[in-house]
């Protein structure tokens, strides 16, 4: 089990690295869900399923078809692919950095790496991040006001940016 | 832009400065941050010149990369510490972490190549908010964490930032790259006090507020963006040049204005905690400014310029003065004889 944790956090990585260096949005994009999904995998083994499925269904669900329908409108016929040399070049220094850092830190520490997860104790009474969610419009109910305050503000911020077709602030095709 | 959303965004911006200042939760403080980000997005961008969106995305950026080390410097606290109290910074790396990030919110060395551009690709009301209020919020939390923070790392941030300030400064034209670097120095100046007296970290921070307030403003009323627009606009309403002349020779920090009540406190503090070098250096380097704040000074009250004028007055005056621009410039100018009663109230 561990060392499937352990996998899910490479490929957590891998995803940002897939993110950093992609050729095009289309093919960062493929990132982002190797990323998310690894993301959620590694939230699953610290017991919080409910913030995992919340996670997968807001992020993948949401806001990376709104992403993926938006780019499309804007398409370029001919995109670099992932064979292009800028990719290799940031994987490379990618694996340079993860070397220097493995020398410098003592190549010897860095395989003492150890994973916590959790067993399945059972469903309490209340899971915690199920109560958790709960408390957030309970006791939270400050923050869950200003956390909304700040997503609707989201939304007027893009709306203005993206007004005015060709005279907008992002010209538009 | 529709006036709705003009009042949403100033709002927001109200509301997101008040959550910071007022907060004793991290996340709190965090929320804060972003919504101040988010909602100045569309102030800088307004105009829709490519320089002012491009400005935007700059800004955004960075403050978004700031915000993040913010949030990564809380949770590795909570995740040691337990608790999510602003005061109870405890952790090393978090520390470390939240200096860097606050010196990328406001500004500091080596974090500041956003700066300049940014005020240059705003309007001069726009830059004014940049300068003013959104450094409000995290020269609020620096205040909060200032005894546990690197004393090492803020000093060579503050002493890089008054010097590389000054420097950069010397070779503008347009006024609001200057106004930026002044800024930067001022930080500089509000950094190097943090660890030993706090509140002289905040009273240099609302006395810059009000002189580089009266500054912009002038500016703004006589619609000036550079050096030499600067040298015909005394026709305009000479005595704003006067005053103007006046604020500007404040914020370099000269003796019976306002501008040298921080300087002296500051050097005073710094002699007292035997950091006598810090102290000579720093002022030093603000003589770096003192040379284009002089340049600024001399070509607003210039009445000689290349192209003379036939009449003293420009021949229509339509420049209605801003009564809050006669306050700032009052307080600007004249409050150094009050320092016994700022120093027993701060």
């Amino acid at each position: 089990m561990t060392y499937f944790i352990l996998l899910l956090g490479l490929c957590f990585v891998l995803g940002g690295l897939a993110v950093a260096s992609n050729p095009s949005p289309y093919y960062g994009v493929v990132g982002l869900v190797l990323a998310s999904v690894a993301g959620c995998g590694w939230l699953l083994s610290l017991g919080v399923s409910f913030v995992s499925l919340v996670l997968f269904m807001v992020y993948l669900g949401g806001m990376l078809v709104v992403f993926v329908y938006s780019v499309s409108l804007a398409a370029d016929p001919f995109p670099e692919a992932w064979g292009d040399w800028r990719v290799v070049g940031y994987g490379a220094s990618f694996v340079l950095v993860v070397v220097v850092g493995m020398i410098v830190g003592g190549l010897v520490e860095c395989w003492k790496i150890g994973v916590v997860t959790v067993d399945s104790v059972g469903m309490f009474s209340v899971r915690l991040d199920f109560s958790g969610v709960a408390m957030f419009y309970s006791y939270g109910v400050g923050m869950f006001l200003v956390a909304g305050w700040g997503l609707l503000l989201t939304l007027f911020v893009v709306l203005e940016l993206v007004r005015g077709l060709s005279r907008g602030a992002i010209r538009a095709v | 832009m529709n006036p709705h959303a003009k009042l949403i965004f100033y709002m927001s911006l109200l509301l997101g400065t008040t959550i910071t200042i007022s907060s004793n939760h991290w996340m709190m403080a965090w929320t804060g941050l972003e919504i101040n980000t988010l909602a100045i997005i569309p102030l800088i961008s307004k105009s829709h010149h490519p320089r002012a969106i491009e400005a935007a995305i700059k800004y955004f950026l960075v403050q978004a990369a700031a915000s993040a080390l913010v949030l990564f410097s809380s949770t590795i606290n909570a995740w040691h510490t337990g608790q999510w109290d602003i005061t109870q910074l405890t952790h090393p790396t978090s520390c470390l972490l939240l200096t860097t990030a606050i010196a990328m919110k406001l500004g500091l060395v080596p974090f500041h190549f956003w700066f300049p551009e940014v005020l240059q690709g705003s309007t001069l009301t726009t830059a004014l908010l940049l300068s003013t209020m959104m450094k409000f919020p995290p020269i609020t939390i620096l205040f909060l964490t200032s005894h546990s923070l690197n004393p090492t790392l803020l000093t060579a941030m503050a002493i890089a930032s008054a010097g590389l300030g000054g420097w950069m400064g010397l070779n503008q034209t347009q006024i609001r790259k200057i106004l930026a670097f002044s800024s930067i120095s001022h930080l500089g100046w509000m950094t190097i006090i943090i660890i030993y007296s706090p509140k002289l970290t905040l009273l240099t921070f609302y006395l810059y507020s009000l002189m580089t307030a009266t500054v912009f403003l002038s500016l703004d009323t006589i619609k000036v963006l550079k050096l030499s627009t600067m040298m015909t606009s005394w026709t305009k309403t000479p005595m704003l040049n006067a005053t103007l002349m006046l604020a500007l020779l404040s914020l370099a920090g000269l003796p019976p204005l306002t501008g040298f009540l921080p300087k002296w406190l500051i050097i005073q503090e710094l002699t007292k905690q035997e950091m006598t070098a810090v102290a000579t250096i720093i002022a030093m380097l603000s003589l770096l400014g003192l040379f284009f704040y002089l340049r600024l000074a001399y070509y607003s009250t210039i009445t000689l310029p290349p192209n003379s004028t036939n009449h003293m007055k420009q021949w229509h005056t339509n420049k209605s003065t801003n009564p809050l621009l006669a306050i700032l410039a009052s307080l600007s100018i004249s409050l150094l004889p009050l320092s016994p009663m700022i120093l027993a109230t701060i």
